[in-house]
């Protein structure tokens, strides 16, 4: 093979290997970026909805001792009791939309344990609400009536909120340890590709340095017309090939004109 | 070996001179000292007798 042909197929080799590996590691990134877009898209909103929920829920508790605090006042037990309600109603949408949306299975359950529990206790400020309002705005009994009753609804969406940041912090740990082994595995292809192309190349050079150090012996021979027990062997279809058989024929010449002069 | 071979070149010689002999060495790559050591094979010849062929056509 030509040494020109070799130089090329080399030059081109490293260019589809930088190629390849060029497109293969778009394609691992945008595997990585998928990977964190969908973490960003379910996991971590559906962690950040539950923190909304929470707070809303404790908000609706708050708005529920607004009531009972201020409620005597016609005006502001209208207003508490219109956001008490805006924020019950808000809360079970939450929760709702969150059980649907969550796959994993003892957290939907959570879920569903609070809406239950959250149902329970809608039923309850109803009746203390009624007991308030009739009752003369006695806060004491209406609070008695509902006292540490959001405690278990609470516990089950602190566990909901818990469980979701914890999935979030595995998927975030899965993903990084997904991008070390996509850094390694890239790391090692190249590093694997470069050798060989260094391999490669040092091959091809080296035997082409080797025979040009045997035509440049010859060639200094024949600068010399020293071509007694001249071998020239010098094989191969290359470049240098073809200068060696050139040399052998510029040596039989030489030999010739010796062989002439000697006569 | 090669007496041939040697006669071409001596009428190579007597045709075309030391420069059509040199000619001749440079074009087979066989020197008329190379003959003598080299059989008189049928591929040899045809070498030769090519090689005279090209210098009848350029000198």
């Amino acid at each position: 093979m030509k040494i020109s042909t070799k130089l090329i197929g080399l030059s081109v080799g490293c260019v589809v290997i930088v190629g390849g590996l060029a497109v293969t590691l778009v394609g691992e990134l945008r595997t990585l970026s998928n990977g964190y877009n969908n973490l960003l898209e379910v996991e971590v909103r559906q962690a950040e909805a539950a923190r909304v929920a929470q707070v809303d829920f404790k908000k609706q508790v708050q708005e529920w001792k607004d009531i009972l605090l201020r409620g005597h006042n016609p005006d502001d037990l209208a207003k508490y009791t219109q956001q008490f309600h805006e924020q019950e109603a808000k809360v079970k949408a939450e929760a709702q939309a969150l059980s649907g949306s969550v796959e994993e299975p003892a957290t939907r359950q959570l879920l569903l344990d609070f809406l239950a529990a959250d149902d329970t206790l809608s039923k309850k400020y109803e009746a203390a609400y009624s007991a308030y309002v009739n009752g003369k705005f006695d806060f004491k009994a209406a609070d008695k009536m509902v006292r540490g009753q959001d405690r278990p609804p609470t516990d089950l969406f602190d566990k909901v909120v818990a469980q979701l940041t914890q999935l979030v912090e595995k998927r975030v740990a899965a993903q990084e340890a997904e991008a070390i082994r996509q850094r390694n595995t890239a790391l090692f292809v190249a590093g694997a590709l470069l050798l060989l192309v260094s391999l490669l190349g040092f091959v091809v050079v080296k035997g082409v340095l080797m025979r040009l150090g045997r035509l440049k012996a010859v060639s200094d021979r024949l600068a010399k017309a020293d071509v007694e027990g001249l071998s020239i062997d010098i094989s191969g279809n290359d470049e240098v090939g073809e200068f060696g058989q050139s040399l052998q024929g510029v040596a039989a010449a030489i030999e010739e004109l010796l062989a002439i002069a000697a006569h | 070996m090669g007496a041939q071979i040697k006669g071409r070149y001596e009428d190579v010689g007597r045709e075309f001179g030391a420069v059509g002999r040199m000619k001749l060495a440079m074009l087979t790559k066989i020197s008329s000292v190379k003959a003598e050591e080299i059989p008189d094979s049928a591929a040899n010849l045809k070498l030769m007798d090519d090689a005279i062929a090209e210098l009848r056509k350029t000198m």
